[in-house]
Parts: structure tokens; C-alpha cells; sequence
């Protein structure tokens, strides 16, 4: 007994050691979405280009794809255009989801869509278009019940309209591979 | 100069006054946005409440509190509205469930084992007294003895 209690201290020495240890190698923003496994929510949003074109869950039926919430103001998302226009050439089916920044009234700024438009054409003309279209989401309803915390952020959607998949951050070929495109695939067959 | 300072103060006074005037139809409601934003936390933040956090996903939280507590919605509508969207997370009260369940045991867990500890140490230490306190008993007559021994020793030596 006494022998026993003179490996208490040491024990539980082992088990902070590797309980903090373990923490160093863990995500902080990391953490179960739940929107996961349900389907994408009821909206009316306007294409970004033609905005007289409503787009609604319903209308995204039918084929796997990629939700991808980005914005010109974004630096990741602008990083990442490159490659997901790869991913677009191998046939990924890419819809991107406009993360518009609320406009400050305070500054005298307004929302201008011209501007906008010239802006998303003259960026994905630079960096690679990967998009089939582009959803805008003025006031980020959409964006809001998805859970977005911020850009980018990309879904996996199922021909159902199922959420498949919710990855925060930027696509890369490491993060293609290691957790988008073994389910992207399964969705395709 | 006073006048120059005096309307400084005046003028930090309104621009602040103007950034957060929100109406409500009454004080409940007033009390409850003030508690939703300091108990929702920030998804982009961490360790930042809505109402501290000025991240764009905070600011539209906000905005939604406000919508939805100006409806007439009651705390737990708007909480289960955030929760639906982004998660336990979003709430700094976590719920009791499978996997938070070890942070309501652990105190209890904690405070048996400490009493648990002081008890066997007690019984330990009672019954070492008097094992101590016997062997004392038959030990000491001994040690005396030979002391005794030693010093009549050195007493004939010199």
C-alpha cells in the first residue's frame, strides 16, 4: 500500500505529461459541425453575375458539388483559387457561396453590385475561375445558417442536397486528399 | 481651452451614444439581449462573447439575437437558433450530456477520493501508534540495559 502510493505523484505526472502533450498537436478550431448530415438550408439567393437568375437549394439538386464560401477581401480564399480551378479542370463541380463583408455606414460605404461584379470577374480572371457560378449572399443568410464562422470555408454536397462534409480553411492538394476526395468520389458514383 | 476639452467630451459622448442604440419593447427584453450576448461566444473568436467580439460572424450573431429577442422568442428558442447552427460551442454553458457528463463527475469524484484518502490515512496512522508505542515496550528495556552496560564500562576504564 504504501509502495503503491509512492507512484501516485508519478502517475499522475505520466498522465498531465501526455495529456498536454497531446494538446500540442491538436486543432483548437476544430470541432463537429452541425449541420452536418442535414440538408442544405431552404433560400432564395441571386447569382452574383446575373442576379436576375434566383438560385434556390432545390435548383442545386441532382449532382455532387462544392460549396465554397469565399471573397475578393479574403487573402486565403484568393490562395486557394489555383488550385481548386485544378480541381475544377478534373471535373469537380465547384459553386461558390459570396461572402459579402457588411458595408459601413458609418464610412458612407454602400453596397454597389457593379462594382462587386467587376471586381469578383477581374479577380477570378487573375487567379483562375474554379467556379461553375457564383451565389452572392448579400446579408449572409445563407451563410449564417450554415454555420459559417468566416472565409473560406467549403461544403461537400450530395446529388440530394445532403451536407456532406464542412471544412474550415483553405483546400490544398494535402487537405484534397487526405479528406475531400475519397468522399467527393463515393458521392460521384 | 476648457470650452475646447468640454466639447471634446461632448463629442465622444454622442459617437459612442450612436453605435449601439437598439430599442426594444420593453426592459425584459433589453435584460435578455444583454444576457444572450454574454453568454454566446464568438465561432471565430474564442474566448470572446458576442458582445465583446466585433468579427463579422459576431456582429450578424448579434443582429440575430436582437431580430430574434425583439420577436418575443425566449431564451432557450434563441439558444436552441445559435446551437442548430453552430453547436454546443456557441454557448458557454455546456450541456449535460455523454461527453461533458466527466466535468459534472469529476468534482464529486475528486472530493470522494480526497475523503477517502484522509480516512485511510487516520486508520493508517492510528494503527501505527500502537505498533510503534509496542515495540517501544519491548525494545526500550533492552536499550537501556545496554546503556547501562556501556557506561559502567567507561566508569572502570578511567
Amino acid at each position: 500500500m504504501r509502495k503503491l502510493a509512492f507512484f501516485i505523484p508519478f502517475v499522475l505526472f505520466i498522465g498531465l505529461s501526455v495529456f498536454l502533450f497531446s494538446g500540442l498537436f491538436s486543432d483548437p478550431m476544430e470541432r463537429e459541425s452541425s449541420v452536418l448530415n442535414k440538408p442544405l438550408p431552404a433560400f432564395t439567393l441571386p447569382d452574383l453575375q446575373q442576379p436576375d437568375n434566383l438560385w434556390t437549394a432545390e435548383k442545386l439538386k441532382g449532382k455532387p458539388y462544392l460549396l465554397n464560401v469565399w471573397g475578393t477581401w479574403c487573402v486565403t480564399c484568393n490562395a486557394e483559387l489555383a488550385y481548386l480551378t485544378e480541381l475544377r479542370e478534373q471535373g469537380v463541380m465547384i459553386i461558390g457561396l459570396y461572402y459579402q463583408q457588411p458595408s459601413d455606414a458609418a464610412f458612407g460605404e454602400v453596397f454597389n453590385l457593379a462594382a462587386l461584379q467587376q471586381e469578383v470577374a477581374l479577380k477570378l480572371e487573375q487567379q483562375g475561375d474554379p467556379y461553375q457560378w457564383n451565389i452572392l449572399d448579400k446579408d449572409r443568410s445563407l451563410i449564417f445558417d450554415l454555420g459559417v464562422t468566416g472565409a473560406p470555408e467549403t461544403f461537400l454536397i450530395d446529388a440530394k442536397g445532403m451536407i456532406r462534409y464542412h471544412h474550415i480553411g483553405d483546400i490544398n492538394p494535402q487537405v484534397w486528399q487526405q479528406k475531400l476526395a475519397a468522399a467527393y468520389q463515393s458521392l460521384e458514383e | 481651452m476648457k470650452a475646447f476639452f468640454l466639447s471634446l467630451l461632448l463629442f465622444t459622448a454622442t459617437a459612442h451614444a450612436s453605435q449601439a442604440l437598439i430599442e426594444f419593447q420593453n426592459p425584459q427584453q433589453q435584460a435578455l439581449f444583454k444576457e444572450l450576448t454574454q453568454e454566446l461566444r464568438c465561432p471565430k473568436c474564442q474566448n470572446q462573447n458576442i458582445a465583446d467580439s466585433n468579427a463579422v460572424v459576431a456582429v450578424d450573431m448579434r443582429n440575430k439575437t436582437r431580430e430574434l429577442v425583439q420577436q418575443g422568442q425566449d431564451k432557450d428558442q434563441v439558444l436552441d437558433y445559435m446551437k442548430s447552427r453552430y453547436g454546443d460551442f456557441v454557448h458557454y454553458q455546456p450541456p449535460l450530456n455523454k461527453f461533458t457528463l466527466i466535468l459534472w463527475l469529476l468534482p464529486a469524484l475528486m472530493a470522494f477520493g480526497l475523503v477517502l484518502v484522509l480516512l485511510l490515512r487516520r486508520r493508517a496512522e492510528r494503527s501505527g501508534v500502537v505498533t510503534e508505542s509496542a515495540e517501544q515496550a519491548t525494545v526500550q528495556p533492552q536499550l537501556e540495559q545496554q546503556l547501562d552496560q556501556l557506561i559502567e564500562q567507561y566508569r572502570r576504564k578511567s
